[in-house]
C-alpha cells in the first residue's frame, strides 16, 4: 500500500462518548426506521440524518454483494447517480474498497492531491474534496461501507471519525434488523402460503396437522404437509422434507408441494406420482428431499401410499396396537434418476389413526432410529384419540427438554369409531352424499345391522341429506349434523341442518320423504327457527 | 379413479342400450340425465336402460327415469328398464311404483325382445 495522506486514526473513547449526545437524533431515526420495510427507504432516511449531523455535502452507503467480493452503492446523498448507475466496486480497490478490505476508517483530506482515489469518477465530476469513510460491521461481519464527503477542503477530526463510526454502527444494526424483518416477513408469508390453513371437513374422518420450525428465527423450513381433495371421494395426503432450512429450503419445499398437488389433481396413483415427482426434482435441483404421497378412499377408508425415502407412516389401531408401514420403498428425491416406487395398501378400520410425520419428530443426536420409532409409537398410543390432541401431545412429549434442531411436521388422519354413538358434521354439498351413505352403511353393519338394514339407512340418510343440500342452504359451506345411535335393536339417526325445510318443488320431485318412509319404520321432520331435524328409526331385521 | 357411476352405450339394431354401473344420487344425476338424452337419437325406436349393475339409486334416479320416460314418450320412443328382481334397485323402484309408468324386465334379453316387437 503506497503511503499517502490518509490515516487510520484510533478511536478515542472519550471523544466518542462526547459525540453520543449528538446521537440522540440518529437513535430516534434508526428506531423509527424499522417502520421502513423497504431497505432503500431506510437507507435514504439514515443518510439524511448523517449529512445533517456531520454537516457534509455527500454521503453514501455501499453494501457487500452476495458474492462477497464487491460493494454496490445502495443509497447516496449528493451522489445519487452512483446508485442510479448501479456502481460496483471490488473490495480492496480505491477508497471504499480499502475501507472494506481493512475494516478500518479511511480519510482522504484532499482528493486532488491524494494517491488514494475513489474508483467512481463521480467524485471528481462533483468536485468532492475531502472524504471520510468507515466500515459497516455487524457481529464481526462486514456488511458494507458508509462514507461522507465535503465539497470544500476539510480536515476531518478524530471526533468526526468516531462519530461517523458510531453512526455507522447504528446504521449497520438497522440494516441488519431490516434484513431480518424483511426475511421474517417473507418467511411468514411463505409459510402461510405453503401450508394449508384449514384441513377439509369430511364425514367419517377427522384430521389434524402441525408444523414446528427448527428455530424461531427461521420460522420456516423445508418440511411440509398437505391435504388435497381429489374428487371422486378420494383424498390426497402428502408430507415431505427438503434437506436444510431457511428460505432456500422453504422455496424448494413450496415447489415440490405444488408439484405434488398438480400431479395429484391429474389423478396419478401414488407410485406414478412419486416417479413423476422424482423426474421433476432431478431437473429442478440437487437438493435432497423425502416425501410420502397417499390416496385415501373416503368411502372404503382404503389407503394407498408410496414413499420416497421418508420415515414410515405409523398406524395406530383402536385397540392400542401400532404398526410402522414399511413395505413401500423407494429412494429420496434428488439422489439419481430412474427411481422406482412401490405402493403399500392399508385399510383403516373403525377408530384407527394414520400418522404421517417428518424425521424431526423421531431423530435425535446419539439415539438409534429404532429407539426414536419406539418412543413415537409409545407416545402415539398413550396420547388422546382426538387427532388435534394426539398430534399436540405426541409432539410435546417427543420434544420435551430436547432441542431438536430440525423442523417437525405431523399429519394425523383418524377414521371415526363405529362402535359408539356416531356424530359427524357433513358439508351440505352433493359430492358428499356418497361418503355419508357409505359411512352410515358401515356404522349400521358395525352395530349389528344386516345388508337390508344397511341399504335402508343408506337411502334414507341420503334422501334426508339431499333435501338439506337442495333446500336448506344457498350456495356455501353450511353443514348437516348426523347422529346415529342404537338401543334395544333400534337404530335412530337424526340429521339436523340450520335451514328451513322447504316442501319439494317440481313435477318429479317430492319422492324423498315417501322413499324414507318406505325403508324406515318411522320418519319425522321437525322444523323450528334454528333449523330442521329429520329423525329416522328402524328396528334391525337381521344380524346379531 | 372411478366416477360414482359410469354410463356406457351400445346400439342393437335400432335400439339404444344404456348401462349404468355404479351409484346414482343427486351429485351425478344431472350429468347422467343429460348424457343419456343427448345420446338417444330420433332414429332409435327405443331405449333400454340397464340397471342390473347399478348398486345404488334413490329418488334422484327415480326422477331421472320418469323424466326420460316422458321425453321419450313425446318422441314416440319406448323406454324399458332392466332390473333384477330382489335387488336393492328393484326395491327402490317398487317403493316409487315406477313399474306403473315404465315397463321393467328382469333381464336384458327380455327388454331387447320387448322393444323389438313393440
Amino acid at each position: 500500500m503506497a503511503p499517502d495522506q490518509e490515516g487510520t486514526p484510533a478511536v478515542d473513547e472519550a471523544v466518542a462518548e462526547a459525540a453520543i449526545g449528538r446521537l440522540g437524533d440518529v437513535q430516534r431515526v434508526t428506531e423509527a426506521a424499522l417502520a421502513f420495510l423497504d431497505l432503500e427507504d431506510l437507507l435514504n432516511e439514515l443518510l439524511e440524518r448523517v449529512v445533517e449531523i456531520l454537516q457534509v455535502d455527500t454521503s453514501a452507503i455501499l453494501l457487500v454483494e452476495e458474492d462477497e467480493r464487491t460493494l454496490a452503492a445502495r443509497a447516496a446523498k449528493g451522489l445519487e447517480e452512483e446508485v442510479e448507475r448501479g456502481f460496483r466496486i471490488p473490495i480492496g480497490r480505491g477508497f471504499a474498497g480499502r475501507i472494506a478490505a481493512t475494516r478500518q476508517p479511511v480519510l482522504i483530506p484532499d482528493r486532488e492531491t491524494s494517491a488514494l482515489q475513489p474508483v467512481n469518477p463521480l467524485f471528481a465530476e462533483k468536485g468532492v474534496r475531502s472524504l471520510m469513510g468507515v466500515p459497516l460491521i455487524v457481529e464481526g461481519e462486514l456488511i458494507g461501507v458508509l462514507h461522507v464527503g465535503s465539497l470544500t477542503q476539510r480536515e476531518f477530526t478524530e471526533a468526526d471519525v468516531a462519530l461517523l463510526q458510531l453512526v455507522a454502527d447504528r446504521v449497520a444494526l438497522s440494516i441488519e434488523r431490516s434484513h431480518l424483518a424483511v426475511q421474517g416477513q417473507i418467511a411468514q408469508t411463505l409459510q402461510r402460503s405453503l401450508l394449508p390453513r384449514t384441513l377439509p371437513e369430511l364425514p367419517g374422518l377427522s384430521m389434524a396437522a402441525r408444523y414446528l420450525p427448527a428455530s424461531r428465527e427461521a420460522a420456516v423450513g423445508g418440511d411440509w404437509y398437505d391435504v388435497i381433495e381429489l374428487g371422486h371421494r378420494r383424498l390426497g395426503l402428502s408430507i415431505g422434507d427438503v434437506a436444510g432450512h431457511g428460505m432456500p429450503a422453504a422455496t424448494y419445499m413450496g415447489q415440490l408441494r405444488s408439484a405434488v398437488r398438480a400431479y395429484a389433481l391429474e389423478e396419478h396413483r401414488p407410485r406414478e406420482l412419486l416417479t413423476r415427482l422424482a423426474h421433476f426434482a432431478e431437473r429442478e435441483r440437487s437438493r435432497m428431499a423425502t416425501v410420502i404421497y397417499a390416496v385415501l378412499n373416503l368411502d372404503t377408508w382404503t389407503v394407498y401410499f408410496a414413499r420416497a425415502g421418508h420415515p414410515y407412516p405409523l398406524l395406530v389401531r383402536q385397540d392400542g396396537s401400532t404398526r410402522f408401514l414399511s413395505e413401500a420403498s423407494g429412494p429420496p428425491l434428488g439422489t439419481g434418476a430412474g427411481a422406482r416406487y412401490d405402493e403399500q395398501r392399508v385399510e383403516l378400520e373403525s377408530g384407527d389413526t394414520l400418522l404421517l410425520y417428518t424425521d424431526g419428530l423421531i431423530e435425535r443426536r446419539g439415539r438409534r432410529l429404532a429407539d426414536g420409532e419406539a418412543a413415537l409409537a409409545e407416545a402415539a398410543v398413550a396420547a388422546p384419540e382426538e387427532p388435534e390432541l394426539k398430534v399436540r401431545t405426541v409432539i410435546d412429549q417427543l420434544t420435551e427438554e430436547v432441542e431438536t434442531g430440525d423442523d417437525i411436521a405431523v399429519l394425523a388422519v383418524k377414521a371415526v369409531g363405529l362402535h359408539e354413538v356416531l356424530e359427524v358434521e357433513v358439508p351440505a354439498v352433493p359430492e358428499q352424499l356418497a361418503t355419508v351413505r357409505h359411512l352410515i352403511r358401515r356404522w349400521v353393519a358395525a352395530n349389528g345391522g344386516g345388508d337390508d338394514d344397511c341399504a335402508s339407512f343408506a337411502i334414507a340418510v341420503t334422501e334426508a341429506c339431499a333435501n338439506s343440500v337442495e333446500h336448506a342452504y344457498g350456495p356455501g359451506d353450511a353443514g348437516i349434523t348426523m347422529r346415529a345411535e342404537v338401543g334395544d335393536g333400534v337404530v335412530t339417526v337424526t340429521l339436523t341442518d340450520r335451514g328451513t325445510w322447504r316442501e319439494p318443488r317440481g313435477e318429479n320431485r317430492g319422492r324423498g320423504i315417501p322413499m324414507m318412509k318406505e325403508f324406515m319404520d318411522d320418519v319425522s321432520v321437525a322444523t323450528d327457527e334454528a333449523g330442521t331435524t329429520v329423525t329416522l328409526r328402524r328396528r334391525l331385521r337381521e344380524g346379531s | 379413479m372411478a366416477e360414482l357411476a359410469r354410463l356406457s352405450f351400445d346400439t342393437q339394431g335400432d335400439i339404444e342400450l344404456a348401462t349404468v354401473v355404479g351409484e346414482v344420487d343427486a351429485s351425478n344425476v344431472d350429468e347422467l340425465s343429460q348424457t343419456l338424452l343427448e345420446r338417444v337419437s330420433n332414429k332409435a325406436c327405443g331405449l333400454v336402460l340397464d340397471l342390473s349393475r347399478t348398486s345404488y339409486i334413490d329418488s334422484s334416479g327415480i326422477s331421472l327415469i320418469f323424466d326420460a320416460a316422458a321425453r321419450l314418450r313425446n318422441r314416440r320412443q319406448q323406454l324399458r328398464l332392466v332390473v333384477p328382481p330382489q335387488s336393492f334397485v328393484s326395491e327402490v323402484l317398487a317403493a316409487a311404483s315406477l313399474q306403473d309408468s315404465v315397463p321393467i324386465d328382469p333381464a336384458l334379453d327380455d327388454a331387447l325382445r320387448a322393444v323389438g316387437s313393440g
